[in-house]
């Protein structure tokens, strides 16, 4: 194949344009920062967006940082609170680089600076986290009345003394929000924590089963009472009704008076009469009246009156037993 | 020559690899490493057939001046031993060697492979450039003492000395990779390094089973003898990669076998063969030149940078075409802008069970991991009474569980994109603190209950403020208290305290009931006991009042016939008043006999013949 020198100037210029492009300049976006080493020395930091130039490596290399917030979340640490209580909490962090001068020399020599500088700032955090929850009680954390305001304390509390230990050893970078993510039990307290929410259950099941058999008990005596209420006045009331109707009817009593021995032989046939009504068992003999017949005699209860004795008789019913004198 | 080279650069570069942390440069000591073992096994084949002929010399020129000799009449493998050697060499050796150059390939692949994939690994070169000098001499010396070998291969068309050149041309220009990976570095492609030591990883693999299927179809080739036969351990992939100007020779074979005529030599492919560097450039050009329009997708926004810079009047670029300066002048970056995007807190579903359609407190849900939230309590004595009881210290505290969806939109790209690095991380870490801080204050039965829909407002709220503190630039959307619940192992105590309050309000409703029924049958039976009072009130007034008509009409009577009045009445009774009683009637009267009467009343017949069963012993 043979080669067209033009091909190979037009390439070789594309070549050159490109990797010299590529090795005498950069750019910086505007989320970023770039710091510019001369044999190793910083002797540049860039902050502003754009194209710039540059010294070929090895002579001069560029660092470049994200400038935006960076957030992390440390781990779920076990920690104390002033009234012996084990909780689990998690905090968020946002934190940027403010001195890209401090923070080269600090970082740049490690294989992730970022990622160095967010485990440098998390031991950190660390510390401060177990000191600070160490000095509240659990109350401050968990309340019902105060509507979390005690949190945000507590994570003012934890991000001014990060604040103050990042400033103080110059790391180059600025903590700039603080969060409480997530507040925890251990496992064998959360275990604790669900034998008491199911003991309080319970109690709750057992208060609503004998309220309502308390509630029912008393409903039912308050209708028994009403009812025996009602039935008592309604015996009285039916009392009073039969008193009423003897009295009303005693005045009819005056008109057997006016022949007092007939009024009792109605009474007393009235009477006998009631009185046969149910299963009875007569003895007579032959003088009583219809069966005097059998003996020829005639019968005369004006001047022979018959007598009437009553005699108990064994089998447990009464037997009415009548002779006639 | 070959051999000493390639164990020179191997020695070499793997020093430089270590030094550098040029992972690429580790994978391409192996190549180098092969390469050697090859042209060892090359170079020795080599000096064997030079023996033998040699040897094939010597006994030319003895049969020449010892004609006739019993000497000469002796067998091949005793006149010709160097021979035997070498045939020997190729029939035990060479396979043997093939199978461990294969397995060397197949481990080393896959153990590299294993090793690249390490989370621990340092995926950075440390000195690139060292890397970028070193590599780069290596390069240039291994391409010139390899063109150099495989011109001197070629021009003496010896099959033996080409896969020793072929391996240092391909180390060559693994090399170059290498220097290219470390300048990557250098220019922000941290991971460069890497991918091309994966690359080539997965060459070793592609070139070890090459090896392998020789090997296979070695057992069933037909030998034709006098034919010169490709050495067994050659690879065919290194030779074309190696040198790939062989690769338009062997495709311009390849068509004049199809078509039958010399395809190569007619215009066009001349013409090809002669444009194809301007073809390459223009297409190259093509590609430069298509970044040069944008196509956001409906619901996106673009963010246009002009090295690095947002552009002035275009830094949002909204859906539609778009003409930009080409990659790497201008660059956009997309995001779905108009999506609602949604994440939950609380709860981590387990791959393919986040559809489940029954969702219960009892149940795990979704098959995931369900945080636990801390919740005050406010059940009136109830934890420390509890805990006093259980004798346990226990915190006063209840616990919620619950999967809370939060849907967001982002509504300021630009706040989005450029004041924090991860927002979408930045914005669940707010909502899970304002949730959790949230709960800490709240009542429990409450946010379940009715007081749900308030409780979603607030948070939505609060994590809309904590994200405009932040400058996240979104829009909350909702936030989704629908499956708060108590924790799954406490859930059942839950639902048998609705049980129990369901079953008190059915004990309360039975008694009303039952009171309602005694009441009104109370009430029924006064009024019935009054009515019988009026009633027998009424009968006795009536009644007297009757009788005392009767009597006043009996009177006249009674006193017209006193005796007959009387008797008439009497017997008149007597017949109503007696006629089902039973009569004894005694009529003898002048005796003195006793007589008894057995008046009981008989006990029924069947009630008498039951038959009492005998007690049991």
């Amino acid at each position: 194949m043979n080669r067209n020198p033009l091909t190979l100037l037009v390439v070789a210029i594309l070549l050159i344009v490109v990797f010299g492009s590529w090795l005498f300049s950069f750019q910086v976006r505007q989320s970023e920062v770039a710091v510019v080493t001369t044999f190793g020395k910083p002797t540049g930091f860039i902050t502003n967006a754009g194209w710039h130039g540059r010294l070929p490596p090895p002579i001069q290399r560029v660092w470049k940082f994200d400038q935006r917030v960076q957030n992390f979340e440390d781990h779920l640490t076990e920690v104390l609170t002033s009234d012996s209580f084990n909780v689990l909490a998690s905090v968020y962090v946002g934190w940027k680089i403010s001195q890209p001068s401090d923070f080269y020399p600090k970082f740049a020599g490690t294989a992730d600076p970022m990622l160095e500088a967010q485990r440098v700032l998390e031991r950190l955090l660390n510390n401060v986290k177990s000191a600070v929850v160490g000095k509240h009680p659990l109350s401050d954390f968990v309340s019902p009345t105060d509507g979390g305001t005690n949190l945000l304390a507590i994570e003012h509390e934890i991000l001014s003394s990060v604040k103050s230990q990042a400033s103080a050893n110059k790391y180059g970078i600025e903590v700039q929000f603080l969060g409480l993510k997530k507040l925890q039990l251990p496992e064998q307290v959360t275990k604790d924590v669900f034998d008491r929410m199911q003991s309080e259950r319970k109690v709750l099941a057992s208060k609503s089963q004998y309220e309502g058999e308390a509630e029912a008990q008393r409903i039912r005596s308050e209708a028994d009472l009403k009812a025996s209420q009602m039935l008592a006045k309604a015996n009285s009331q039916a009392i009073q009704i039969r008193g009423a109707g003897e009295a009303e009817a005693a005045k009819s009593l005056t008109v057997f008076q006016q022949q007092p021995e007939l009024a009792k032989f109605i009474f007393s046939l009235d009477a006998l009469e009631n009185a046969l009504k149910d299963k009875t068992t007569l003895v007579f003999d032959r003088h009583t009246p219809p069966f005097d017949l059998l003996g020829g005699i005639s019968t005369n209860l004006l001047s022979a009156p018959a007598t009437t004795t009553q005699t108990p008789v064994s089998g447990g019913s009464a037997t009415n037993l009548t002779r006639a004198q | 020559m070959n051999l000493l080279v390639l164990l020179a650069a191997g020695v070499a570069g793997f020093a430089v690899a270590r030094y550098c942390n040029a992972l690429a440069g580790l994978v391409s000591v192996v190549f180098l490493g092969l390469g050697g073992m090859v042209a060892a096994a090359s170079w020795f084949q080599m000096r064997l057939e030079d023996n033998e002929r040699l040897e094939q010399l010597e006994f030319e020129e003895l049969a020449k001046t010892h004609s006739g000799s019993a000497l000469f009449e002796a067998k091949d493998a005793e006149l010709f031993p160097v021979k035997r050697s070498r045939e020997q060499f190729e029939r035990f050796f060479i396979p043997v060697f093939t199978v461990v150059v294969c397995l060397i390939q197949a481990g080393g692949a896959y153990f590299l492979w294993r090793w690249l994939a390490r989370p621990v690994l340092v995926t950075v070169v440390t000195q690139p450039s060292t890397a970028l000098a070193l590599f780069g001499l290596l390069a240039l010396v291994l391409f010139l003492v390899g063109k150099f070998s495989a011109t001197f291969a070629r021009l003496e068309d010896h099959g033996l000395r080409r896969p020793g050149p072929v391996y240092i041309l391909l180390c060559a220009y693994f090399c170059f990779g290498v220097a290219l990976g470390g300048v990557g570095g250098e220019g922000g492609l941290a991971r460069a390094d890497l991918y091309i030591a994966r690359g080539l990883c997965a060459l070793l693999a592609l070139v070890g089973l090459e090896t392998l299927v020789n090997l296979v179809l070695e057992m069933y080739r037909p030998r034709v003898k006098g034919k010169v036969e490709r050495p067994l351990y050659e690879s065919r992939l290194v030779g074309l990669l190696g040198q790939p100007e062989g690769l338009i020779t062997t495709a311009a074979q390849a068509l004049d076998y199809q078509f039958g005529f010399k395809v190569s030599e007619t215009w066009f492919y001349r013409f090809f063969e002669r444009a194809i560097s301007w073809l390459l450039l223009l297409q190259l050009g093509a590609l430069v030149l298509s970044t040069g329009v944008v196509f956001i997708e409906a619901g996106e926004q673009g963010l246009l940078e002009r090295f690095g810079n947002p552009v002035p009047g275009h830094t949002l670029l909204e859906a539609g075409a778009h003409f930009k300066w080409p990659w790497p002048i201008d660059k956009v970056y997309r995001y779905r802008t108009e999506q609602i995007q949604t994440f939950n807190v609380g709860l981590t579903p387990e791959a393919g069970k986040e559809s489940e359609r029954v969702v219960l407190w009892t149940r795990q849900h979704a098959g995931g991991t369900e945080d636990n939230f801390i919740v005050a309590n406010r059940v009136a004595g109830g934890a420390e009474a509890t805990n006093d009881m259980a004798g346990k210290r226990t915190p006063p505290v209840s616990l919620i569980t619950g999967t809370i969806p939060v849907a967001f939109q982002i509504t300021n790209l630009l706040s989005w994109a450029y004041t924090n690095s991860a927002a979408p991380n930045l914005l669940e870490d707010v909502a899970t603190r304002e949730i959790m801080r949230y709960f800490v204050s709240a009542d429990m039965n409450e946010v379940m209950s009715y007081g749900r829909l308030e409780a979603s407002e607030t948070l939505a709220r609060r994590i809309q403020a904590a994200s405009d503190g932040y400058g996240l630039g979104a829009r909350i959307v909702m936030v989704g208290l629908q499956d708060l619940h108590p924790p799954v192992k406490v859930a059942p105590d839950y639902e048998k305290v609705v049980g129990a309050t369901q079953s008190k309000r059915a004990k309360i409703l039975a008694a009303q009931a039952d009171s309602i029924a005694t009441n009104e049958l109370a009430g029924a039976q006064a009024a019935a006991i009054v009515n019988r009072a009026n009633a027998v009130k009424t009968e006795t007034v009536v009644g007297a009042l009757a009788k005392a008509a009767l009597f006043t009409n009996q009177i006249p009577a009674f006193e017209a016939a006193p005796s007959v009045y009387v008797q008439r009445a009497y017997l008149r009774a007597f017949a109503e008043a007696t006629p089902t009683a039973r009569k004894y009637l005694l009529l003898a009267t002048n005796v003195h006999d006793v007589i008894q009467f057995d008046l009981q009343d008989k006990i029924p017949y069947d009630l008498m013949n039951v038959t009492v069963p005998p007690a049991k012993k």
